[in-house]
């Protein structure tokens, strides 16, 4: 039943979001294409506007999705649409599933709509190859490989999207366990449950820094002692972020199995 | 075994106690009418069985079971609320439940669509509410259901309609599933139910077959209901 549901949730995100992806790659287009025209002034402000666009969209392919992944689990398990999820017959672990794995796969597809478009605007080999040197030089100054530098960076940003997400669900399932100013209730504790998994992670990596030296480091200096230190966090921060989304997502199943009250 | 087995139900929300203890049973193979004024405590009964409200006290038993994946397998519950997405199309919405209910008749909800003029590729919302509330009842009619909840299928419909979505249910839930139909609307409704339940403040004051009550009172279910429930 889980396919199912994500069919349909996908479908859903699919039929918001396409336009918008549409909409950034076009502009990414009109920027690459205004920026290779001669530079007269009206050339030089359409580049500008376009540009403008672009990073408008850019950002907007982000907030979007976050914003829409909320709206949707909000209207699907407590307003109208809610008559329709609860009385199909699957279990309440599925529906959130869905909901999780459905933003989950349209906050990839937004960022690979956004390289994509940065790619189309900005690309030339001198670029590439700047890019390339500038991110050498910081890989060679941690002592990383360029690609485990990479992949760790977007781990934990995309980590850190996904538990902001879950507190916004999990602010959302506790806000409507309320009677009255559920919307209200939803951002208040949703705002609450995100500061408490940012600070469970600062604690936490203090904690360890009690055992390494390399971390406490980064608490007593305002500056990067160690290239080590730079290592042991990143990992720290994709165990603890992947420990708080796992603990996380079982208190939202757990609430969610406990019951809802539908207006 | 009864189909549907209530036991103790409560229900308040915040300090308001919408239902008191209610006890009902429900056999196969009967139109139950669930009659109470506005406020009676219908609709959150009705929400409680559909698993849409969650119940202080009590026990809901649908085939035995505890209300779940299993008794939504065998309850087709339209609710007074339209509750389809309006991005959907009519074609989409048949092909969702297809994909959800196994017990779900795509041509025969083809067939009842033709029959009132609902054009399947329309998107929901260019359609107006009424027009959404007749594919609702299309949708949960043409499920081969052991429960039928319609939570008033007749409100806000005029009386040429109220007869057709009278006739639309008649003839098409499956035989010997059971139909509980919440209304005040009673003397649309009476020519068709077996047994009634009055609700009134919360609590179940009367569960009757329909034939022995109308004998023993000697007047219409209507009737009787407007002197139990008089202001």
């Amino acid at each position: 039943m889980l396919k199912k549901l994500l069919k349909y949730d996908l479908k859903y995100m699919l039929k918001n979001m396409s336009v918008f992806y549409i909409l950034t790659i076009f502009f990414a287009l009109t920027t690459r294409l205004f920026f290779s025209l001669n530079q007269t002034i009206i050339i030089q402000v359409i580049s500008q506007i376009s540009v403008g666009i672009m990073y408008a969209l850019i950002a907007n392919t982000l907030i979007n999705t976050l914003m829409r992944s909320w709206l949707r689990f909000r209207d699907s398990i407590y307003k109208d649409e809610a008559y329709l999820t609860h009385t199909l017959p699957v279990s309440k672990n599925n529906i959130y599933d869905s909901k999780f794995i459905q933003t989950l796969v349209f906050f990839i597809a937004g960022f690979m709509v956004i390289i994509l478009a940065l790619f189309i605007a900005y690309y030339t080999k001198e670029r590439w190859q700047l890019l390339k040197e500038f991110i050498n030089t910081i890989t060679t100054g941690l002592d990383f490989k360029p690609v485990v530098f990479i992949s760790g960076f977007l781990a934990v940003v995309f980590l850190e999207l996904f538990n902001a997400i879950q507190c916004g669900f999990l602010g959302i399932i506790l806000g409507h366990k309320k009677y009255q100013n559920k919307t209200a209730f939803s951002v208040l504790f949703g705002f609450v449950v995100y500061l408490v998994s940012q600070s469970l992670v600062l604690a936490m990596s203090y904690v360890v820094g009690l055992f390494n030296e390399s971390i406490m480091n980064l608490f007593k200096f305002n500056y990067l002692v160690d290239t080590n230190a730079f290592k042991l966090l990143m990992i720290l921060a994709i165990i603890l972020y992947v420990v708080i989304i796992f603990i996380t997502s079982i208190i939202c199943k757990k609430e969610l199995n406990k019951g809802v009250n539908v207006e | 075994m009864e189909l549907l087995e209530i036991k103790d139900l409560t229900k308040s929300y915040d300090k308001k106690i919408a239902l008191n203890n209610i006890n009902i049973k429900i056999e196969s193979g009967k139109i139950v009418g669930l009659l109470g004024q506005n406020g009676a405590g219908k609709t959150t009964l009705i929400k409680l069985i559909n698993d849409l409200l969650t119940p202080d006290k009590g026990e809901i038993l649908v085939n035995g079971k505890k209300v779940g994946i299993e008794s939504k397998k065998i309850i087709a519950y339209l609710p007074e609320k339209t509750y389809l997405n309006k991005q959907m199309k009519v074609v989409e919405v048949l092909e969702y439940f297809k994909d959800f209910y196994d017990d779900f008749d795509l041509e025969k909800a083809k067939k009842l669509l033709l029959d009132l003029n609902l054009d399947i590729n329309q998107k929901l919302s260019t359609m107006s509410k009424g027009m959404q509330e007749k594919v609702q009842l299309v949708l949960v009619m043409s499920r081969n259901a052991d429960l039928y909840i319609l939570d008033e299928p007749l409100g806000g419909v005029d009386p040429a309609t109220r007869d057709y979505i009278l006739d639309t249910i008649l003839s098409n839930f499956k035989e010997n599933a059971s139909v509980i139909i919440s209304t005040h609307l009673i003397s649309d409704i009476e020519r068709i139910l077996d047994e009634i339940i009055f609700i009134k403040d919360g609590s179940v004051i009367l569960q009757s077959d329909a034939d022995s009550l109308r004998n023993k009172e000697h007047s219409s279910i209507d009737e009787i209901f407007r002197r139990m429930f008089k202001c």
